[in-house]
């Protein structure tokens, strides 16, 4: 269902949907707290951007996002696979790790603040759980799945432990693994938000609050679109990052 | 004599108990310590308590009973209505090219990013939350509809036509039960979407009752004991609601191979 087969057609509902807000707003049914006008939206959008609200709230909660994501993706990639060709590390540690998987990461919010406070830590921890699990289990169940008989190949090769990283695990696991990546993306990124929305004093979670907090539905509005933009962004990112790394796979944007 | 296979396998189930039992005894060992420890950790003997005070109160299971509920109502409302869109979708391009631009753009915005507009609009409570754990159980199960049909259409229906069935025979008769496991497999993970968005929504709308509030509660009077035990409760109930469908699934789907 991509929108790419569709071409111009793709614009005809949303177009639609902002001429019919336009309408239902300028129709006086409804107070412009409950139903800003788009052109409200667009305006204080203009007034965040130049006042640099909206910058400083975005650079606060990007900064967040990649310490967290980056930290917890990386060690997630290296814990998945010592955890897949370590039998020790896997009967250690993969009980526990099944376990925490069953426990969604909002429901550690409550908890991270009261060990943690509502500083920084606590959204960076939260970011970093969020990916490190979901990463670490793509790259787990990738590794595992690689066949036992080519490292019975590379066995009889004799290639060197690095060889058999280079030349073959890491090609078989970076499709799965990088599936992985943006599945935790869009996890931590939805964590993060939720998370300043409960306990901040910047980004745009809270910016988005403190909008809720005063009736500026046009406020909220624009966060909720640039939050909406940042997602698909960065999904977009690194679908292309995907079909660069992985050319053989051949997928379509979608 | 047990073989020395069994002998292995059962040490193996012991070390994934090692590192649990390292956390909660290090986590009980961090209560006893001084008074700014015992603000944040709690002791064994005091999750006892709090759960036996939780559950002699009733706050448990009655948190526990709005949540469940919250969590399949929404599920109802959400996969009937992905259902239907994505039926929709398959059918008619019309349809189709309406509504796949809104869906895909709509879906890019986090979930919980919609709350604070949803609490403008229908307040902090049941209204709010049934929305959000509708809309988060709506998504999958409209592509999983969609894909499923469109796939099959093209297959199937000229078999429909050779037999000149009407389009609802071909629709009830080829295209449903052709699509149906792909849905299931959409509807399961719409169930774990709508059970993390109850828990999700209830921590984020302070009114009102579910184990989401429980925690908002505990968190604001200091008390880790209740914050651990409604942790793992959910953590539980996430797990058997996904052991569930999964069996469901397999006992439905019987016939496929």
């Amino acid at each position: 269902m991509g929108n790419t087969h569709l071409g111009w057609k793709a614009w005809i509902s949303p177009i639609l949907l902002i001429l019919a807000w336009w309408w239902v707003s300028k129709s006086g049914h409804y107070s412009t707290d409950v139903l800003v006008p788009p052109q409200d939206v667009w305006l204080s959008f203009k007034e965040l951007l130049s006042s640099g609200e909206l910058f400083q709230h975005l650079s606060v909660s990007l900064t967040r996002l990649a310490i967290g994501f980056l930290v917890g993706a990386a060690s997630g990639v290296l814990f998945g696979i010592l955890m897949a060709v370590s039998s020790q590390t896997e009967a250690f540690f993969l009980p526990t790790f099944q376990a925490l998987r069953q426990i969604p990461t909002i429901t550690l919010i409550p908890i991270l603040i009261l060990l943690l406070g509502v500083d920084e830590t606590f959204k960076i921890i939260i970011v970093f759980k969020s990916a490190f699990l979901t990463v670490a289990l793509a790259a787990y169940e990738a590794t595992k799945g690689v066949s036992k008989n080519y490292f019975e190949v590379a066995k009889i090769y004799q290639l060197s432990t690095y060889s058999v990283y280079r030349k073959l695990v890491l090609p078989a696991i970076v499709p799965p693994v990088f599936t992985g990546l943006r599945i935790a993306f869009s996890r931590s990124w939805t964590i993060l938000v939720a998370a300043e929305l409960l306990a901040s004093d910047s980004g745009i979670g809270q910016m988005m609050q403190l909008g809720r907090e005063m009736f500026r539905l046009d406020v909220v509005m624009v966060g909720v679109v640039i939050t909406g933009i940042i997602g698909f962004s960065i999904d977009r990112i690194l679908k292309l990052g995907e079909m660069k790394l992985i050319p053989w796979q051949n997928r379509q944007l979608s | 004599m047990p073989s020395i296979k069994v002998i292995l396998r059962n040490f193996s189930g012991v070390r994934g108990l090692v590192i649990p039992i390292l956390i909660l005894f290090t986590w009980d060992w961090m209560a006893r310590q001084d008074a700014t420890h015992a603000y944040a950790f709690s002791t064994f003997s005091q999750i006892y308590a709090g759960l036996s005070e939780l559950l002699i109160s009733g706050e448990l299971q009655n948190n526990l009973y709005a949540s469940v509920g919250r969590a399949l109502t929404g599920l109802l409302i959400g996969a009937s209505l992905g259902f239907v869109t994505g039926t929709a979708m398959a059918f008619s391009r019309v349809a189709n090219i309406l509504i796949a631009p809104l869906y895909h753009t709509i879906r890019q915005v986090p979930l919980m990013g919609l709350v604070p507009v949803f609490a403008l609009w229908y307040g902090n409570g049941d209204t709010s939350k049934l929305i959000v754990v509708s809309l988060s159980s709506f998504y999958p199960v409209v592509l999983a509809t969609y894909e499923s049909m469109h796939q099959v259409e093209k297959k199937y229906t000229e078999v429909g036509q050779v037999l000149k069935l009407n389009q609802w025979r071909v629709f009830q008769k080829i295209v449903l039960p052709a699509a149906m496991p792909q849905i299931f497999t959409g509807i399961s993970f719409a169930l774990a979407f709508a059970w993390l968005s109850t828990i999700g929504s209830e921590i984020l709308f302070s009114a009102g009752s579910g184990l989401g509030n429980l925690m908002m509660n505990a968190q604001q009077a200091s008390r880790m004991d209740i914050l651990i035990i409604v942790t793992i409760v959910i953590g539980l109930m996430g797990y058997g609601m996904t052991l569930f469908i999964q069996k469901l699934g397999l006992y439905l789907f019987r016939w496929r191979k």
